[in-house]
């Protein structure tokens, strides 16, 4: 008997209302055309069954897979004529020196193969080498500078109209032009940067003459002037110092920019000027800075110096400085009058008038001028203002203070920074007035920089013919009627005057790679002198050289050596002639009225004015501050920024991936910009300061790889914006403060990517340690201020008949494995960090990137903490807190910790290169399953790529955080756009010495390995030891401060076993025990003797 | 894959034997032993120090010296002019500078060379006979030998298991009828007929561990081929795999150009940077002109291999046109990516001699290919047995004291030196990033 019950979910199933169970039927709703398809006549006519097909993917996919694993026909093709003096596979290196109106360096270019790969500073010659070291200095910039060789975006010929031509027709062209223009009468006018070499200078004179139609006039001194040519040269500086040479000019007759002598100061006061890292010589100053730093070389008759900083913002100089006090952009004048007035009461100058700034500066001003007073003859101030009056009060300080003669040469002053304002501004005004005729543009992209922008570009319309010899489309160029593109520096003949008697040359170190010409080259081609620019500055040189009997000679011997013979000049005291008193009245007036924010524009370390932000090395080198890369943003106190959006605390201003930085909107005399802004420590309350040299391109311009990405659609996606609208023109020189601008909070925030979101070193002494020089000179045991970790053991150390925790010994003494043989077998390859030499400029960084190919990421992957450098430099600001004063307090643990995270509003400042520390012991290699990373019978941390898998043990399980995983290919196109290796011609400045990584594998320092394989060689082949000093790694050779010193621990001759044997040696995080052969020098502060006892 | 033999066994010693006998007569009777001496002695110097720039029957970048002594005969000093040139230039003697002209002012390198050598060497241009050429086929034949010898081993080998084979079979059918018979005795169905495969299927049924374990061991020694087969793809070289040896554009010999008996130049003349860098590198196409300049035919292939060379630097014969156009030579080395190899290393410092990895490239090679397997652990395993050479070098003298001195260096030393010797290896040649960086 069935059953005839039912049931019901509910009544509406009940009566055929419920919905329940109607959707059953159409369980698979989706219908599939499975039975059309099926029915389609035309599929059962197919001949090639179902099988047939299976049959065919298989052979064709197994036929692919045979095919891909022969080895590729690989073609070798030799010189059909090999230059003598190349080796294939051995690198050349040829002296060279590096000017860009900005920068100016003494260099060395390896070549491989005839291609430039590496730039370093010449160690025996330049004006930025120092003698001792055997160094040559150079910055991050010019190491970069080797990459823009191979920009895909470099104009490939001259260019009219967005059209290339041929230099025929280009000549024709523009000569032709010219000679309507000249016989018109209306002015020619070159505005160029500041020229510095000789013969440049003559080519414009012959330019001068041939097409501005003067005579020659040779002076007794060789150089040659004219009057009345319709051809005039203004030199335009970028970032001026118009008020440094005017002040010269007033104070001593010599509008020049002075040469100084930082190896003669003991006492060093920087009012606003970041000397160490773009102010001036800055490729001088550091390597002069740092011989005056290193405690161990001081004696009686050279102290160790003593830095002031006054600044707004922590510049990289005011981070280095001993004591460091923060004015805002419109008290550095009141600053210089008080320091003046100081230290003319003491030594009976004429005062100018100062008054009270505030308490705490005033008292550190007394204390400064004290000490300046003391070391009379022996000082030196250094002012950063580009207001004359400012210039001329210091000039009288320094007059004052005996510096003339000692610490300031006025006689071997540059030739930098030659720039006229006043005249570039003239000629802005002429060219809308459609008074000139014809503009010849070069190394300046006056579009982009001047204050009045606009202006000029109105004006450019009206100027008949305008020439740029820019090698790029870019801001001025691509408004000009001619693009005569410029060689790039390393395809160019050059001689330089960086000072009076000290010539340097320049010479190609590779054949032209498109069809470009040198500019002073294409002004003599439309002079109509067809000489080609290397020979005209052979005769330039033949001329000024004519006591010298073999020229062929002395000229070669002058382009080997990248110098000629030097005949400096006696450096003599100078008669200050200004008149004081003016000067102070100008600087009151040049402070301006104080407004509610104050801004100072400043240029960074890595694209400097703006000229380099097409170098993607530049771009993802972190800033040495502010650790961001590949922006720009605003500086501001984080009391300030925190008032500003509203933030509870500290921690809310945090940047990290997750956290993006607050926006905000500053207005400057209308023109208003909305930035990041980042909490800077140690920047004045109530200033930002922002960079300049960003937003390139933003109309589309090609203005080089990295300087502008592109958006998906192909629009431009510029990095960071342009500050230069900011910039004025004020009494004569371009000025880079507002006192009045306006900040707002905006409420939306923007990513940033930074290399280091933490700012402080948590009261860790084992990372980075410090002392003061009072306590270091009192050689008491080291452990006063460099401490040995000790770790309890459960022995009976001290003997007291019980094992405790007192018994405790040094954790190098304490080990898990076996001692490692190298520590006295064979070579024992490491590095000794001094972190006091080392001043932050990253030039180590770039020149890693150079030697190790290491890959461009990106800001995205940069702000995922995946930059790939394999050498970074922490900076640590100091806190207010510490474990110490906590627990003095009272605080618990918790509230110790969080207050430590936030730096002080103005705190000391350090600076920790950090890179692979080649652990004897090191916790990396014992966590790799496949052993593709172990240790050499030589000391290194050995990584192979070809074995590693990816696992990323080794990085989690580095204590040092230096292991780097490459998470993509970045050689490929999906990283076009800011990687330089992945076209075709970027490659170009591979080194063919070190493997290109590629996506799934771990690298790190290898501390340069292919540079110890090959000193190790040259050593057997000579058969000797090798010598200390002869392998250099990049890092320690890019070093012109002398901080990185690579060597044989073993080799008990050798700098760097010396070093480590220092009282300030120690090694970083040294209670892991993990052995490094990395060691760094501790920190030693020229504090005074009362604050030593507090360290 | 078929095997070429690595080194012909067969020796052109006995044919040069009855060459030099054969020569030997041709030169009078009186001249016989101590002229014999100083044209051998001559010949020697003159191949070690001359012959890259002279011939004697032949002008090349220097003049034929046949006759040279005559021809210095009352105008100088031919001993002090082939010992230092351009001192003689310099002192003025009218033939020197009038020489010195005449081949475009190249400056013939001093040659550190006694007068008793010089002597020997103006005897041999001035009795210089020209060798007879060397048959061709002679070394072939024989070099079939070790093939021919192991296939007859593969044969019996295949013989032996076809007999056994059979034997299986018949057995097989001999138990098959002998069951049958028992079966029909006792009046059972026989067993069917069945096909050789029907039998061996049948079995495998009945014997199913037996055939289980003869199907394993048939699959893992067919995975075991594959594997090792696979370990060869993209290989070249070796005892294992065919030597790679692409056509290249000129048909250049290297038996011919370095063998002993041949030219006898040695290999770093024209691979000059194997003792600079890291290549040894392909000569640019000037180094063949130092000889070829001179030498426009070539014995076997006459004019038209070395018209390549004349085509590619543009040489017309008398001048350089300035036409040049690049020789692409096929690479034949590879080595795997991510590895840093450095001849500099192995020659300059190793003191390796070219053949121990490139073979007998100076007596059998003809076209250049690749003889070893260029694989890592080809690599290692040299670095494992090879000794370091140490004596003399002031580097290791260095490496060695440090050994010396300390207490873990002794320990180390010992351990080094287990087998009497401080190998590769023991110095770190094992050690990733000696080569991969």
């Amino acid at each position: 008997m069935s059953s005839t019950k039912r049931y019901w979910q509910d009544l509406a199933e009940l009566d055929g209302t419920s919905t329940v169970g109607k959707g059953s039927a159409n369980e698979f709703p989706a219908p599939l055309a499975i039975d059309e398809m099926l029915a389609d006549t035309g599929l059962t006519g197919a001949t090639t069954g179902r099988r047939d097909f299976l049959k065919f993917l298989g052979f064709s996919l197994s036929a692919a897979t045979l095919a891909a694993c022969e080895t590729p026909v690989i073609k070798s093709i030799p010189y059909v004529n090999k230059p003598e003096e190349i080796t294939p596979g051995v690198a050349n290196w040829y002296a060279s020196t590096y000017y860009d109106g900005e920068d100016f360096a003494s260099v060395l270019v390896k070549t491989r193969e005839g291609r430039p790969i590496h730039v370093k500073g010449n160690p025996r010659f330049g004006i930025n080498r120092d003698p001792k070291l055997n160094k040559g200095s150079i910055n991050a910039r010019i190491n970069s500078s080797v990459i823009t060789l191979y920009d895909n975006e470099r104009l490939r010929g001259p260019v009219q109209g967005g059209a290339q031509h041929g230099w025929a027709d280009a000549d024709k062209a523009i000569a032709g032009e010219l000679a309507k223009i000249s016989a018109g009468g209306k002015r020619i006018v070159v505005l160029t940067g500041t020229v510095i070499s000789p013969s440049v200078k003559a080519a414009i004179d012959v330019f001068k003459n041939k097409v501005g139609g003067t005579a020659l006039a040779q002076k007794s001194d060789g150089l040659s002037v004219q009057v009345g040519s319709k051809v005039e040269h203004v030199q335009y500086d970028t970032i001026s110092y118009a008020g440094v040479t005017g002040a010269n000019a007033k104070s001593f007759g010599k509008r020049v920019f002075p040469g100084y002598d930082l190896t003669k100061a003991d006492v060093l006061v920087g009012v606003g000027a970041d000397f160490l890292s773009n102010w001036g010589s800055a490729t001088e100053h550091t390597w002069q800075y740092a011989t005056r730093r290193r405690p161990e070389e001081v004696t009686a008759a050279k102290p160790m110096s003593r830095h002031w900083q006054f600044e707004t913002r922590m510049s990289l100089t005011g981070a280095n400085a001993d004591e460091r006090h923060a004015v805002k952009p419109s008290q550095v004048p009141a600053v210089v009058l008080a320091l003046h007035d100081a230290v003319a009461k003491k030594l009976g100058g004429t005062t100018a008038g100062a008054s009270a700034i505030d308490a705490d500066v005033d008292a550190a001003i007394a204390r400064c001028a004290d000490e300046l007073v003391a070391a009379k003859g022996r000082s030196l101030v250094l002012c950063g203002s580009n207001d004359e009056g400012t210039q001329v009060l210091v000039n009288s300080l320094n007059s004052l203070l005996g510096s003339y003669g000692a610490t300031i040469d006025l006689a071997n002053h540059t030739w930098f920074h030659q720039g006229d304002d006043a005249a570039v501004q003239q000629l802005v005004k002429d060219m809308n007035a459609g008074n000139v005729g014809a503009l010849l543009i070069a190394n300046v992209n006056p579009a982009y920089t001047l204050p009045n922008a606009p202006e000029f570009k109105e004006g450019l319309k009206k100027v008949g013919l305008s020439v740029s010899f820019s090698g790029y489309a870019d801001e001025t160029a691509s408004l000009c009627s001619w693009i005569a593109p410029d060689h790039h520096w390393l395809e160019s003949w050059n001689d330089f005057l960086p000072k009076p008697g000290r010539y340097a040359t320049a010479q190609p170190t590779i054949r032209p790679l498109f069809d470009t010409r040198q500019w002073p080259e294409s002004l003599l081609k439309w002079s109509g002198v067809d000489t080609a620019y290397h020979t005209f500055i052979q005769d330039t040189w033949r001329n000024a050289m004519p006591g010298v009997t073999n020229f062929t000679l002395a000229w070669d011997q002058s382009v080997h050596d990248g110098v000629a013979p030097e005949y400096p000049l006696v450096p003599t005291a100078e008669a200050f002639i200004g008149n004081v008193s003016e000067a102070a009245a100008a600087a009151k007036k040049s402070a301006g009225g104080a407004g509610a924010w104050e801004l100072e524009l400043y240029t960074k370390e890595g694209i400097g004015n703006g000229l380099h932000a097409n170098n993607p090395w530049l771009q993802e080198m972190p800033d040495p501050i502010s650790k961001a890369t590949w922006d720009n943003y605003v500086c501001m106190a984080p009391a300030d920024l925190m008032e500003l959006v509203g933030a509870k605390g500290f921690s809310d201003l945090y940047i990290g991936e997750q956290s993006p930085a607050y926006v905000v909107k500053v207005t400057v005399n209308g023109t208003a910009l909305e930035l990041p802004a980042i909490p800077q420590p140690g920047q004045a309350p109530k200033t930002i300061a922002v960079a300049l040299g960003y937003g390139r391109g933003a109309d589309g311009e090609r203005v080089g790889r990295a300087a502008c990405l592109r958006n998906d659609d192909g629009s431009a996606a510029p990095v960071g914006q342009n500050a230069y609208p900011w910039t004025r023109f004020a009494d004569g020189a371009t000025r880079y403060d507002a006192p009045n601008v306006t900040v707002e909070a905006t409420g939306r925030t923007y990513p940033l990517a930074l290399t280091q979101t933490q700012m402080t070193a948590m009261d860790r002494d084992s990372v980075v340690k410090e002392t003061t020089f009072t306590v270091w000179a009192l050689h008491e045991p080291k452990e006063t201020y460099n401490e040995v970790e000790m770790l309890a053991v459960h022995e009976d150390v001290n003997h007291d008949g019980r094992i405790d925790a007192r018994d405790k010994v040094p954790t190098t003494e304490v080990d898990l494995w076996a001692k490692q043989p190298v520590a006295e077998v064979g070579h024992r390859w490491g590095m000794s960090i001094d972190l006091n030499s080392c001043i932050g400029c990253g030039a180590c960084v770039t020149a890693c990137n150079s030697e190790n190919n290491i890959p461009v990421v990106g800001k995205d992957q940069v702000r995922r903490s995946r930059e790939m450098h394999w050498l970074r430099i922490d900076r640590y600001y100091s806190s207010d807190m510490t474990h110490a004063k906590g627990k003095a307090e009272g605080k618990g643990k918790i509230e110790r910790y969080l207050e430590m995270e936030v730096p002080s509003a103005q705190p000391k400042v350090v600076f920790m290169p950090m890179l692979c520390q080649h652990c004897n012991h090191a916790p990396c290699e014992t966590v790799c399953p496949v052993a593709a990373t172990t240790h050499s019978n030589e000391g290194l941390n050995q990584m192979a790529y070809n074995r590693c898998i990816g696992t990323r043990y080794c990085a989690n399980n580095c204590p040092y955080k230096v292991r780097r995983f490459n998470w993509f290919n970045y050689v490929t196109e999906d990283f076009g756009q800011v990687n330089p290796a992945w076209d075709e011609l970027g490659r170009l400045v591979l080194n063919p010495d070190v493997v290109v990584r590629g996506r799934g594998v771990i690298e790190k320092c290898s501390l340069c390995v292919q540079q110890i394989q090959a000193g190790k060689l040259a050593a057997k082949k000579a058969g000797t030891p090798v010598k200390d000093g002869s392998i250099e790694t990049a890092c320690s050779a890019a070093c012109g401060t002398g901080a990185i010193i690579f060597g044989d621990l073993n080799d008990k001759t050798s700098k760097v076993s010396a070093q480590a044997a220092l009282e300030r040696s120690y090694h970083a995080l040294e209670e892991i025990g993990v052995q490094p052969n990395i060691n760094y020098l501790a920190k030693v502060r020229n504090t005074p003797a009362e604050e030593a006892h507090h360290a | 894959m078929p095997l070429v033999p690595r080194i012909s066994k067969s020796s052109p010693g006995l044919l040069n034997a009855t060459l030099a006998f054969i020569l030997s007569l041709s030169v009078t009777a009186a001249s016989a032993q101590a002229d014999k001496a100083t044209y051998a002695a001559g010949e020697k110097v003159f191949k070690g120090n001359c012959a890259s720039c002279h011939k004697p029957d032949k002008d090349m970048t220097g003049p034929a010296l046949k006759g040279a002594k005559a021809r210095w005969e009352g105008k100088g000093d031919i001993h002090a002019w082939i010992k230092n040139s351009q001192a003689v230039i310099k002192s003025g003697n009218p033939y020197a500078n009038e020489l010195f002209g005449k081949w475009n002012k190249s400056v013939m390198t001093p040659n550190a060379i006694s007068d008793a050598d010089i002597d020997a060497v103006l005897y041999y241009v001035d009795n210089f006979a020209p060798p007879v050429k060397a048959g061709g086929g002679g070394a072939a034949p024989a070099a079939e030998g070790p093939k021919m010898g192991k296939n007859t081993y593969w044969q019996w080998f295949l013989i032996t298991a076809l007999i056994l084979l059979i034997v299986v079979l018949s057995l097989g059918g001999i138990t098959h009828q002998l069951r049958n018979a028992t079966l029909e005795r006792e009046g059972k169905p026989t067993e069917p007929e069945r096909s050789i495969w029907g039998r061996i299927t049948n079995w495998a049924w009945n014997n199913k561990g037996w055939a289980s374990v003869l199907g394993l061991f048939i699959v893992v020694w067919l995975i075991l081929l594959a594997w090792d087969w696979a370990f060869e793809i993209g290989v070249y070289g070796g005892d294992k795999v065919a030597h790679y040896k692409p056509e290249q554009p000129i048909a250049f010999k290297h038996a011919l150009h370095a063998g002993k008996d041949n030219l006898n130049i040695n290999c770093q003349y024209c691979h000059s940077s194997a003792e600079k860098g890291r290549h040894a590198g392909i000569p640019s196409a000037n180094v063949c002109m130092n000889c070829h300049k001179a030498v426009s035919e070539g014995s076997t292939t006459g004019t038209a291999e070395i018209a390549k060379i004349y085509d590619a630097v543009g040489w017309d014969g008398k001048n350089y046109t300035g036409k040049e156009k690049p020789i692409k030579w096929i690479k034949v080395h590879n080595l795997p990516d991510h590895v840093y190899f450095s001849h500099q290393q192995h020659v300059s410092v190793g003191k390796i001699e070219c053949q121990k990895c490139h073979g007998p490239v100076d007596t059998e090679f003809d076209v250049a290919e690749q003889w070893a397997p260029l694989t890592m652990g080809w690599c290692i395993q040299c670095h494992n047995e090879t000794e370091v050479q140490m004596a003399g070098n002031g580097y290791y003298d260095e490496i060695h004291r440090r050994l010396t001195e300390t207490p873990m260096g002794n320990k180390e030393l010992q351990k080094y030196l287990e087998d009497e010797k401080i190998t590769v290896r023991e110095l770190g040649g094992w050690e990733c990033a000696k080569c991969h960086y």
